[in-house]
């Protein structure tokens, strides 16, 4: 809504300048998030009348003028087509100043002297969309007489500010300049003064006519007036610049007049070329499902049944609140009118606006819902302003069916709720003070009282809204200061999860990874790699294919992320994000969301390039920071890494899939090779760690073991292997020996090649024996540490 | 009693002893002299060859002879060796100014310290930090919340939908609504809601269809808006410096009533007018108001004696303004020249000032 001081002021007089007024209201509730000043960067600007226009005698495309600009003629040179003698121009004078910084100076064209400049509305600052369609690529010219040399900011409705409010969507009642003039007064103080129509009601042969709402719900009420006799014409200037500078484009006196009403009361009107309506009867209903009508803009609509639809007892003749019909709008040629001023279901406005992607002026209202009491006055004042521009005849009464509901409501609110609520110590004078500015009348009882609300407020409908209105009336800054006394203690900490959270993020960090963030809408093909799932969640209307699917992992963004990375002449990558995947249930079902730990490795970690030392990008590096995570959460004991081919994006020799006991809850190795060439990467590692799964294991406190007094005695052994073998299966051989005493066991080196048979490896394992309670002997360990070399040979392992 | 052949021995030793260079050469003389088979060793061989009564004497004069070359030769084996340590240190002396061997830093997100931050806040004060889904349920986001499917305010967030019933949260309230159900009527309530959120916005320098919030909800017996502008105010001037005022403006919430918006004063020109500020000397921050009782009637809380309030806020915007980052994207693309920045341990400067 883009409110003029100029018109402002004509309903409420108030003296503040534009900025304070901004100020005010901005304070007050409604942002102004934009001052038009149109007479910024304007000097010497004067009416001038132009007394001949004759060609120029070297140009064809410019006119040579001969204009009074009061008291003088000068001689202007204009390129304009539509300038023509006997008419009123916007003149810029020698000296003066246009928006843009433009200077006007006695100059010569084309040989020919020209004193000043004849000016189109655009050169005033107005944006060309707004201007109308016979002044554009042409200079202005007004509809009336004016004093030549007079001010020509001040004749054109321009030597004006216009604020443009940011409405939340409550505010619907300053949707109009009626609106804001009554915040206007609840701001500054003074009164309102609606504009009157003194309306001539002549006898016509009209009086036949009738409306039906069929459905009260779809219409509760339609009023409507006839007026013969019209001529089209230009509305007159003040109303077209009112138009233009409220952002609505002037077309002719009875298109703008209804433009106009609905700026001026937020009522929306729809005029209907009533010759051409086909009957004498507006029955207006819902619309049958697959109703057709052809709209305005010529395009034949298919109906729902929520449209509401005005007909002439036959067929659709307005989309109600929406877009008129194409064979009943006004023309050229219209004589007698019909003005709708109604009210109509704002859901099925808003339902079918939206369906349509038609959002007017009108519709933006009609969906919020319109006020009762400005519905019929809107319409008086219509049939007013086309009898007085547009020389019609309004015959008869107000033609209507359904009822307008012009009584106040009422709410009910005590002073204690009111101080209550804020954390103030207002008196009842002090809350009805601030209620009566805002026209709201107030009766007290004791500290009880009872508010009247009228309709153009119905947004108010609880005590906790004329809490607010006492408060921002009041003022934000009368607010005291405090803080919530509670009814009880209760600390403030992290959950486990929360806090575990938190040290993973440190821990990794530590070990150089860096936190990204990442989209979790993510594309179709993006969403079935690293994972077996290949139905994601899909959103039913996406804004790009790249951003269509919920993720099912969350490698795929951390590979991209390193590719981006690496294309900008970065080497060592090394990523961690945390954050969900969403497990497909249904698209009408919650998935599952699943916190998951994702990691990146590419280039070498820890590099001391003067040394040559580093970390490869291997899947030993993701491994270890994996381990390194379990060991900090104190369930490494219960993790295993297991061999895997894993997804066709990974390594199939390189992936193992993680367990937490036997739950598989994430897995680590390196990209296919192919894979990784295909996104511009070297040898790269990744992991993924269900953290929901893993952060599900409790812990609770460390047990402390007093610290053993007796020395350990290890025993190397080194075996001869099929390669097929791992580490981890020769391991659990030795476990289940059962060696009395074996504390700890670890491969500490692995070798093929020379003096090993092809296809074989040898692996070398320290074992560790440890008796708590006394001194081992050679003796002791011999006797447990054989049976453990005989279940190592029993699996096929060669002892050396 | 002849001990000339002492004598010569000592005299001989300590002649050869001038020509000794290494430590090989010195240890070839201590076996020369000391050795099984050595000079000194030979002398004592004598013994068997004396009286009685000179034995000892003789023994005695042996014995010192025996004490002055092993005394030397230790002396000069330690010289030998302190030389040689000398020269190894010195050998092994390094360039101390070469880099260090590598333990790389990762870094945190922007996002995430500004989120720890505010949490590490209001913990502070006693809230609990609630999470919950990201993929929601048109009730809990909207019709729980006093929006209706026909309200208009609906169009305030266009929103991602998966069916007619399921959608990406466009704010974590959701969150406030399920912990107030689980809280069973009962205060108090005292929490905040970090999370990701996701609105149908074309991606801009100011705009992002994923970006992140925290929200705090307070209910209890007793809350009034006044305890919401003492909380604001102190986290404002928590988090961005003791000086911070903040202003509280009338807007709208279809979840709360009243709905304000809170301005702080700008950190960056303290309120004299700025680019950060577009001159006003203010910076919209957060959204705020006292629960709406549709709201807490839903959630299973008598609105007749229970009262709460409910704020807002973007780490994202709080991040961009506090870093004076210019586009909302770079949080999302993760160049690393841009998350590494974030490194570095802050603290309160030596003004005090978290900005």
């Amino acid at each position: 809504m883009r409110v003029s001081k100029e018109w402002l002021k004509e309903w409420i007089p108030v003296e503040a300048s534009i900025d304070e007024l901004s100020e005010t209201i901005t304070r007050g509730g409604i942002e102004v998030d934009d001052i038009i000043d149109y007479t910024e960067g304007i000097k010497n600007l004067v009416v001038g009348y132009v007394e001949s226009v004759e060609k120029h005698p070297d140009a064809d495309l410019l006119s040579i003028c001969r204009v009074d600009t009061g008291g003088e003629s000068n001689q202007i040179v204009c390129g304009a087509s539509n300038v023509r003698a006997d008419t009123y121009v916007v003149v810029a004078k020698v000296g003066g100043r246009l928006p843009g910084g433009i200077k006007i100076k006695r100059a010569k064209m084309r040989g020919q002297v020209s004193e000043g400049m004849i000016c189109s509305l655009e050169e005033l600052g107005v944006p060309e969309d707004f201007v109308p369609k016979e002044y554009q690529n042409g200079i202005f010219i007004f509809q009336e007489a004016y004093e030549a040399g007079s001010d020509a900011l001040e004749a054109l409705y321009l030597d004006d500010q216009v604020m443009a409010f940011d409405l939340t969507p409550n505010r619907k009642d300053a949707l109009s300049i009626a609106g804001a003039a009554y915040e206007t007064r609840a701001l500054f103080g003074g009164e309102v003064k609606r504009p009157k129509s003194p309306l001539t009601e002549v006898d016509g042969e009209d009086e036949n006519f009738k409306v039906t709402n069929e459905d009260a719900e779809a219409v509760p009420y339609y009023g409507a007036r006839i007026v013969k006799d019209l001529t089209i014409t230009p509305s007159p200037t003040w109303m077209q610049i009112r138009l233009i500078k409220a952002g609505i484009r002037p077309i002719n006196n009875v298109v703008d007049i209804s433009n106009y009403v609905l700026l001026e009361f937020g009522q929306p009107l729809h005029m209907f070329d009533k010759d051409n309506i086909g009957s004498e009867h507006i029955v207006t209903r819902f619309a049958l499902e697959g109703e057709k009508m052809t709209t305005l803009d010529g395009k034949e609509r298919a109906l729902k049944d929520n449209d509401v639809v005005i007909t002439n007892g036959k067929e659709p003749i307005a989309l109600a609140g929406v877009m008129g019909g194409a064979f009943s709008e006004v023309s050229e040629e219209t004589t007698t009118v019909l003005i709708e001023s109604a009210m109509f279901n704002p859901v099925s406005i808003r339902q079918t606006s939206s369906r349509l992607g038609l959002r007017s002026e009108s519709s933006i209202r009609f969906e919020k819902g319109v006020s009762h009491e400005f519905v019929n006055e809107a319409l008086d004042r219509a049939a007013y302003l086309l009898e007085k521009y547009a020389g019609g005849s309004v015959t008869g009464n107000i033609i209507y069916d359904g009822e307008l509901n012009l009584k106040n409501s009422e709410i009910d609110v005590t002073r204690t709720f009111i101080n209550r609520h804020l954390g103030m110590s207002l008196t009842t004078d002090e809350i009805t003070r601030c209620l009566s500015r805002l026209g709201l009348s107030t009766d007290t009882d004791g500290e009880s009282m009872t508010v009247h609300i009228p309709s153009r407020r119905d947004d108010l409908k609880i005590k906790e809204d004329i809490t607010e209105e006492v408060a921002r009336i009041h003022g934000y800054d009368q607010l005291p200061v405090s803080l919530p006394e509670f009814t009880r203690i209760t600390p403030g900490r992290l959950t486990d999860e929360q806090k575990k959270i938190r040290i993973i993020r440190r821990q990794i960090e530590s070990l150089g990874l860096s936190q990204a963030m990442n989209y979790a809408i993510t594309s179709r093909s993006k969403s079935v790699e690293f994972t077996n799932r290949t139905d994601g969640m899909e959103l039913l209307m996406p804004m790009s294919e790249d951003h269509a699917v919920m993720r099912n992992s969350m490698i795929p963004n951390l590979v991209d992320n390193a590719t981006y990375n690496v294309n900008r002449q970065q080497k060592n990558i090394h990523l961690y994000e945390m954050g969900k995947i969403f497990i497909n249930k249904g698209q009408g079902n919650l998935p599952d969301e699943i916190e998951m730990l994702g990691g990146i490795v590419t280039g070498d970690m820890n590099q001391t390039d003067w040394l040559g030392a580093g970390v490869p990008a291997d899947f030993y590096a993701v491994k270890g920071i994996a381990e390194s995570i379990f060991e900090k959460l104190g369930v490494i004991e219960e993790i295993n890494f297991r061999q895997t081919e894993g997804f066709k994006e990974m390594h199939p020799g390189c992936t193992a899939d993680i367990l937490l006991g036997d739950e598989r809850i994430g897995f680590a190795g390196e990209l296919h090779p192919k894979y990784a060439s295909d996104h511009d990467l070297g040898r790269t590692a990744v992991f993924e760690i269900n953290l929901d799964r893993l952060l599900s294991v409790k812990q609770g406190s460390i047990v402390y073991e007093t610290l053993v007094k007796y020395p350990s005695i290890t025993r190397d052994i080194a075996l001869i292997v099929e390669q097929s073998v791992t580490a981890d299966e020769l391991i659990s051989v030795i476990h289940h020996a059962n060696a009395k005493y074996l504390e700890d066991v670890y491969v500490f080196d692995i070798y093929e090649g020379e003096n090993v048979e092809a296809g074989m490896k040898s692996v070398a394992l320290r074992l560790t024996y440890l008796n708590k309670e006394k001194t081992l002997t050679d003796e002791e360990v011999e006797a447990v540490h054989k049976p453990v070399l005989t279940a190592l040979e029993e699996k096929g392992a060669a002892i050396r | 009693m002849e001990t000339s052949s002492i004598d010569e021995i000592r005299h001989a030793f300590d002649e050869a002893l001038k020509s000794v260079e290494h430590k090989k050469d010195l240890q070839d003389l201590k076996v020369e002299y000391l050795g099984k088979k050595g000079k000194v060793t030979g002398l004592m061989k004598e013994m068997k060859n004396l009286s009685e009564e000179d034995k000892p004497v003789y023994g005695q004069k042996v014995n010192e002879v025996r004490t002055h070359i092993q005394g030397i030769i230790d002396d000069t084996l330690e010289k030998f060796e302190n030389e040689a340590l000398e020269a190894q240190l010195k050998a092994e002396t390094i360039d101390v100014s070469l880099p260090g061997r590598r333990f790389q830093l990762g870094s945190p997100h922007p996002l995430s310290r500004t989120i720890e931050d505010i949490e590490d806040f209001f913990i502070g004060l006693g809230y609990r930090v609630a999470e919950g889904y990201e993929v929601e349920t048109d009730y809990y986001n909207f019709e729980a919340l006093n929006l209706p499917k026909s309200h208009p305010a609906r169009d305030m967030q266009d929103t991602f939908y998966f069916s007619d019933e399921i959608l990406l949260r466009t704010h974590t309230s959701p969150v406030q609504v399920r912990t107030m159900r689980s809280e069973k009527g009962g205060g108090p309530v005292k929490i905040i809601c970090p999370g990701k959120v996701y609105r149908r916005d074309s991606d801009d320098a100011t705009h992002s269809h994923q970006f992140t919030q925290i929200e705090g909800l307070v209910v209890d017996e007793n809350i009034r808006m006044s305890d919401l502008k003492g909380t604001l105010q102190l986290f404002a001037k928590e988090i961005f410096g003791p000086d911070r005022e903040i202003r509280l403006r009338p807007s709208y919430f279809p979840f709360t009533e009243p709905s304000v918006e809170v301005d702080i004063s700008c950190f960056n020109c303290r309120g004299a007018g700025c680019s950060v500020c577009k001159d006003s000397g203010w910076i919209e921050i957060l959204g705020a108001g006292m629960v709406h009782p549709n709201v807490l009637e839903m959630a299973g809380f008598d609105p007749d004696k229970f009262s709460g309030f409910a704020f807002g806020m973007g780490p994202d915007r709080v991040a961009m303004l506090k870093y004076g980052i210019e586009d909302i994207r770079n949080f999302y693309t993760n160049d690393i020249r841009f998350i590494n920045q974030f490194k570095p341990t802050e603290d309160g400067g030596v003004h005090n000032e978290s900005i």
